[in-house]
């Protein structure tokens, strides 16, 4: 069979990519090979392969983790499948498996085997014994407030614990829900109709344990059930290996399962995309408006049609919650606009929903590139949907960091399906930020029309009529801080993907600073845009991370967020601000920030972390001082109090 | 016992062990394979029931500790290997 044999010559490739260290070919063959194999033993090759790879594949840009596995259930043999699932999605994994018995301890000792690992993320799988042991029981009593009460409890002390391990540990955390029994005593009737029923009670508290997990900082839950009921809760589980064995899974999921698992961890890792690029013809309705004319294209209630309207929805949801929706079309812009006008109870979407378009006859490869300048998000912010595998391709090329998806032209009824199956969007969080995100860059476009008639800059800034308020982190919504750090390149000075314990950290230090800027204009509320957090040691105060939404650069809002920090510095007692800059691909806007600020490059010293340019600024000669045309809200640290902030 | 070990058995034991195919005989076993712990056999018995479509009994796993053993109940139980 050729697939065989296409098998057979992938394996001495890969271990020859793995052998010359070369990370990118190795996965991209393993890739291949795992494609068309679903044999154990062929993932266990490739996890030994890219396990010797890992400083490899961190060159190549994958981050290196290190994982702890909390665990009542036997996950040993699932680590290669997880070893490789992450290495697919970008992550090279070190990972330590607890014993079995000692969870409590492993989370809440501070000096005991996990938190001497220093994992950057912890895994917790337990099992319903462990979770709400008498929960079966009880629900075959009958005693359906015993249930109900049982249920609370559990997921209280999921929470405690929890709660427990985060007072001593930032590392960031997965929680793996419950699988529902596919069986009770009370037979499939008595499960669908009792009160006390025991799929209804598991479902219950997998929701309380998520609803614990939002209250904890940097921790996800993991829905395993939901993979189970994909795959049949029946076969989810080999009874015989859990019994046996105690492996909750079955071994022909194990890579639907490491791949929720890294699909879930990844959420505390990674920004989600924020625009996507529709292509037209073939992908947002059906048919090619060049040929078929306005009439003929296929979108609306009736099929073939409706397969593109569910898709258009899906579209219409993904952008009320903040996702940019942009057209890229080789089109007639005048027909395109036609057929939008004529074809509007058909469509569910308008054209005015897309916050961008590039429809003509260029390269789309141009057209994301312009869109991406337009809009100032990098092309690692773009997802490009297109039923055409040449234009797929030559955007995967030219264009590596978008994520590239073909429309199943054959299968319309699969746009959906293809568009949800893949991690791009996954949020943990939507703040209002997100959900204000279109009409903030519309507000961006009218901003440019007035720029380009303004005489001078400073006019031209003044009329905007910024108003920015200072907040400590702690005031200001910290996920909001946090999702800024995560997803900020451009105008981000070290790149440090700190995480909300360590915000936290920063603002309730002596001399800390945690402070977060937002935004207003006559055109609207950028919200949260910006973020410093700085500590004064003594007669130094040193910025760890500044950084600011590429929406709002240049307008002198880093200005005034600089000479906010100092003056805090000053009222703690700093007559030095030192800055430091870590230069990467991407944070060239602010390459010059302390430079132009008036800051003097620090002579390099042995112990400066290797990357790291620093500044100094003499506080007793200059300090900054904020733009003239920037009204300034917000008080001083010291004096925070409930009454004194600002409305 | 079989006096070769066949092909594909030996390919998914080195996959699974880490070790080199040629380096597997009938009596390559778990005292004589440094990586052959007791998660490791889980594993192999995992990636041979996949492989062969066949379900060992959970109280014969622990003794099937060497290759020649694994080959005869993969036998016994009528895999055509």
């Amino acid at each position: 069979m050729p697939a065989e044999t296409a098998a057979s010559e992938l394996r001495p490739r890969i271990k020859e990519a793995a052998k010359r260290q070369d990370a990118v070919e190795a996965l991209s063959l393993a890739r291949q090979f795992l494609a068309s194999s679903n044999k154990a033993a062929d993932v266990m090759f490739c996890a030994s392969a890219l396990a010797n790879l890992a400083p490899a594949l961190e060159k190549a840009g994958a981050r290196t983790l290190k994982a702890y596995v909390v665990r009542s259930i036997t996950f040993e043999p699932i680590l290669p499948f997880l070893t490789v699932e992450a290495a697919f999605a970008g992550y090279a994994l070190d990972t330590r498996i607890g014993g079995y018995g000692s969870y409590v301890d492993e989370l809440l000792n501070n000096a005991g085997a996990l938190a001497q690992f220093r994992p950057d993320l912890a895994i917790v799988a337990l099992d319903l014994d462990d979770i709400a042991g008498g929960l079966a029981d009880k629900c075959a009593t009958g005693d359906a407030a015993g249930v109900a009460a049982e249920i609370e409890e559990s997921a209280a002390r999921i929470g405690q614990l929890l709660h427990g391990f985060r007072s001593c540990n930032t590392a960031r955390v997965v929680v793996q829900g419950l699988v529902v029994p596919d069986h009770s005593s009370l037979g499939d009737v008595g499960d669908a109709n009792l009160p006390q029923s025991l799929p209804a009670a598991v479902l219950e508290l997998n929701r309380k344990m998520a609803e614990h997990c939002r209250t904890i900082t940097d921790c996800a839950f993991f829905d395993v059930d939901r993979l189970a009921a994909r795959h049949g809760r029946s076969r989810w589980r080999d009874e015989r290996m859990f019994l046996a064995s105690r492996l909750a899974t079955a071994s022909e999921f194990f890579r639907p399962y490491a791949r929720g698992l890294v699909r879930s961890f990844s959420a505390l890792f990674r920004a989600p995309r924020k625009v996507l690029c529709t292509d037209l013809d073939n992908t947002l309705w059906g048919g090619i408006l060049g040929e078929d004319g306005v009439e003929g294209i296929a979108t609306g209630s009736a099929y073939p049609g409706n397969c593109y309207l569910e898709y258009q929805k899906y579209l219409k949801r993904l952008s009320a919650r903040g996702i940019l929706l942009t057209i890229v079309s080789k089109n007639n812009r005048a027909d395109v606009l036609e057929a939008f006008e004529r074809r509007a109870a058909d469509l569910a979407l308008k054209f005015d929903d897309f916050a961008a378009t590039k429809i003509g006859w260029g390269e789309k490869s141009n057209a994301i590139r312009e869109l991406s300048e337009e809009l100032s998000l990098g092309l690692d912010s773009f997802v490009f949907v297109d039923d055409n595998p040449v234009e797929c391709e030559a955007v995967r090329r030219q264009l590596p960091e978008v994520a590239v998806l073909s429309a199943p032209v054959e299968e319309p009824w699969r746009l959906v399906e293809v568009l949800a199956e893949q991690p791009y969007f996954d949020a943990l969080t939507v703040t209002m930020d997100d959900i204000g995100r279109r009409e903030e860059y519309r507000a961006q476009a009218k901003r440019a029309e007035l720029e380009s008639g303004a005489a001078n800059r400073d006019a031209f800034l003044g009329s905007l009529g910024i108003v920015c308020t200072f907040q400590s982190a702690l005031e200001a919504p910290l996920a909001r801080a946090v999702q800024l750090l995560a997803k900020t390149n451009q105008f981000n000075l070290t790149t440090r993907r700190r995480s909300a314990a360590e915000v936290e950290a920063f603002a309730a230090a002596p001399g800390g600073q945690a402070v977060v800027v937002r935004v207003r204009d006559r055109f609207g509320d950028a919200g949260v845009v910006g973020l410093a957090l700085a500590r004064t040691t003594g007669a130094v105060c040193s910025i760890d991370s500044l950084l600011l939404s590429c929406r709002v650069i240049g307008r002198g809002i880093e200005t005034a967020l600089l000479a906010r920090i100092a003056e805090q510095a000053q009222r703690d007692g700093a007559s030095r601000l030192i800055g430091e800059f870590i230069p990467t691909k991407k944070n060239a806007p602010c390459a010059t920030f302390y430079a132009d600020h008036g800051f003097a490059t620090c002579a390099p010293s042995q112990d400066d972390p290797a990357g790291s340019v620093f500044y100094e600024l003499d506080l007793t000669i200059s300090a900054p001082a904020s733009p003239a045309w920037i009204t300034l809200e917000g008080v001083a640290r010291h004096d925070l109090s409930s009454t004194a902030v600002p409305a | 016992m079989t006096s070769a070990v066949p092909q594909s058995l030996r390919n998914l034991l080195a996959d699974v062990l880490e070790i080199s195919p040629d380096e597997i005989t009938p009596e390559t076993s778990m005292a004589t394979v440094e990586t052959w712990d007791s998660f490791r056999h889980l594993q192999a018995v995992l990636a041979i029931e996949g492989e062969y479509n066949v379900q060992l009994d959970p109280q014969r796993i622990p003794e099937l500790t060497s290759v020649g053993l694994l080959q005869a109940e993969l036998e016994k139980k009528g895999v055509a290997l």
